[in-house]
């Protein structure tokens, strides 16, 4: 019998005495049980690499770095448009820089503390009566509105139901709150006038 | 009486559109052409043809305080406090840091420890001259006056005055034989709602157009008031007059001048009112007008 290994590439045969006979054998089956195929390509062999002349590579790497340094320049030289106040975010800087920016005061005495704290309370109760006022306002605001309304409507439905109307001219609504001084009359401000021209989406 | 009553019973009922039932309850009591008036009368006037009012529309017209008042020793004391307490709790400013550089390198140039870097700083402009010439800016800045020339006249015509304050516009108008100090008011006219009637009279008291905001087609008060004995026992009169009152901002602060349906006008504060309001009157208007302390 042959035991043959076909996968060794030094092919290394065991045979009995029937070697002799094996040996034409052999001869032809060599080839044969040597034959495998590999999988399929669908490719070319590779070409083979031409050698290029180094100056002139260094001359495309140098056109290349010049283009790129080129465009560099050009979009520095634009003004960045400026980031709109919403999309702005605490520099990273300052996280590190808080130990530098830490205040070293004295800690509060004990007077002063106490002196606060009574403070608070009686603000505490300011703001209460000042908003029991406000609520009591309201209310007789509302009383007021309703009594009117009632007689109104003893009055007469239709213009009870003109006076129910929604006015829809008065929404939305807009109000300048009160400011510390008063506005001067005929002020020329030095900067001139501040006109807001950022983009709205909406 | 018992028809009033009745009457005010109904009243409720009609809200739930029951107008057959009231109807029934009604027929009890009043005659057949009563009950024919009813019919043909607008869906809800249960005030039977018995009372007639003279509907009016009066102005509410304000100019709202155009600067903060002034604040009261504990808001004082507790604005000192929260900003002490605000300082403790904040870290450094640029400016701050600025400061305490420019502070280390004075100490140094003194005690000549002074490199070259530090002696070019030194020429530039330092934080604290920055400091002192924007506090100068703000100490020479022309801030308007808070209390104004009108304030010192006490010129009663003008909106300058109180400025802190409401202004609640007043007008003398003849009303029968004499003249009082009320809201501008006047009666309804064919085909206009109450708000429309409240914007002439406005318009008619006043030569020019007068800027203000109308706050909403709803009245805000309400006063009735009936007329002298003899007018009332006249046929065909009313009994007495109810005035609606409607809610204005003013817009413009031009000055008003005075048209022919009144004879005289005034800008009034809270505490004014009482000398040139009619007491019951003033009563019925301090209830729609916004508390002042």
């Amino acid at each position: 019998m042959i035991l043959v290994n076909i996968f060794s590439s030094r092919r290394t045969f065991i045979f009995t005495s029937f070697k002799e006979n094996m040996i034409g054998i052999r001869r032809f089956i060599q080839p044969l049980l040597g034959f495998h195929t590999s999988a399929v390509q669908c490719a070319e062999p590779m070409k083979k690499k031409k050698k290029m002349d180094p100056s002139i590579i260094r001359h495309r790497e140098q056109r290349k770095m010049k283009r790129i340094e080129r465009s560099i320049r050009k979009l520095e030289r634009v003004e960045r448009p400026l980031k709109p106040l919403d999309e702005t975010q605490i520099p990273l800087s300052l996280k590190y820089e808080i130990p530098i920016r830490q205040r070293q005061l004295q800690p509060i005495s004990q007077d002063i503390e106490l002196s606060q704290r009574e403070l608070l309370v009686a603000w505490s109760h300011h703001k209460q009566k000042e908003a029991e006022r406000d609520l009591a306002c309201i209310r007789k605001l509302l009383d007021a509105q309703g009594k009117a309304l009632k007689e109104l409507k003893l009055e007469s439905e239709e213009l009870y139901i003109e006076a129910t109307q929604l006015d829809l001219s008065l929404l939305p609504y807009k109000a300048v709150g009160p400011t510390r001084t008063p506005q001067i009359k005929g002020y020329d401000p030095p900067d001139g006038d501040y006109i807001d021209v950022s983009r709205k989406w909406e | 009486e018992t028809e009033i009553k009745l009457a005010n019973n109904t009243n409720k009922k009609i809200r739930g559109m029951a107008l057959p039932r009231t109807c029934i309850n009604l027929s009890r009591l009043t005659s057949t052409s009563d009950k024919i008036c009813m019919r043909l009368s607008s869906f809800a006037s249960t005030q039977t043809a018995k009372e007639k009012w003279d509907l009016l529309s009066a102005v509410c017209l304000e100019r709202k305080p155009v600067i903060a008042r002034n604040l009261l020793p504990i808001e004082k004391e507790v604005l000192s406090m929260a900003q002490k307490m605000e300082y403790r709790l904040s870290l450094k400013s640029d400016h701050e840091i600025q400061l305490e550089k420019d502070r280390e390198r004075q100490e140094r140039i003194k005690q000549g420890d002074a490199d070259d870097s530090d002696m070019d700083q030194a020429s530039l402009n330092s934080a604290q001259d920055f400091e002192d010439a924007s506090v100068e800016e703000l100490s020479k800045f022309p801030f308007a006056d808070r209390i104004t020339e009108a304030d010192k006249e006490k010129d009663q015509k003008s909106l300058d005055r109180m400025l802190d304050r409401h202004l609640l516009l007043v007008v003398r108008q003849k009303l029968g034989t004499s003249s009082v100090w009320i809201l501008p008011q006047g009666q309804r006219q064919e085909g206009e709602t109450m708000r429309q009637a409240a914007e002439r009279v406005l318009a008619e008291s006043f030569d020019g157009k007068v800027q203000s905001r109308f706050l909403g087609n709803a009245p805000c008060g309400f006063y009735k008031y009936k007329y002298p004995k003899h007018i009332r026992e006249q046929d065909g009169n009313s009994i007495g007059a109810k005035v609606f009152f409607f809610k204005a901002h003013v817009t413009s602060d031009s000055p008003l001048k005075k048209g022919s349906c009144i004879e005289d006008f005034a800008w009034l504060g809270r505490d004014e009112l009482d000398s040139y309001l009619p007491e019951k009157y003033r009563k019925s208007v301090t209830e729609f007008l916004i508390d002042e302390d």
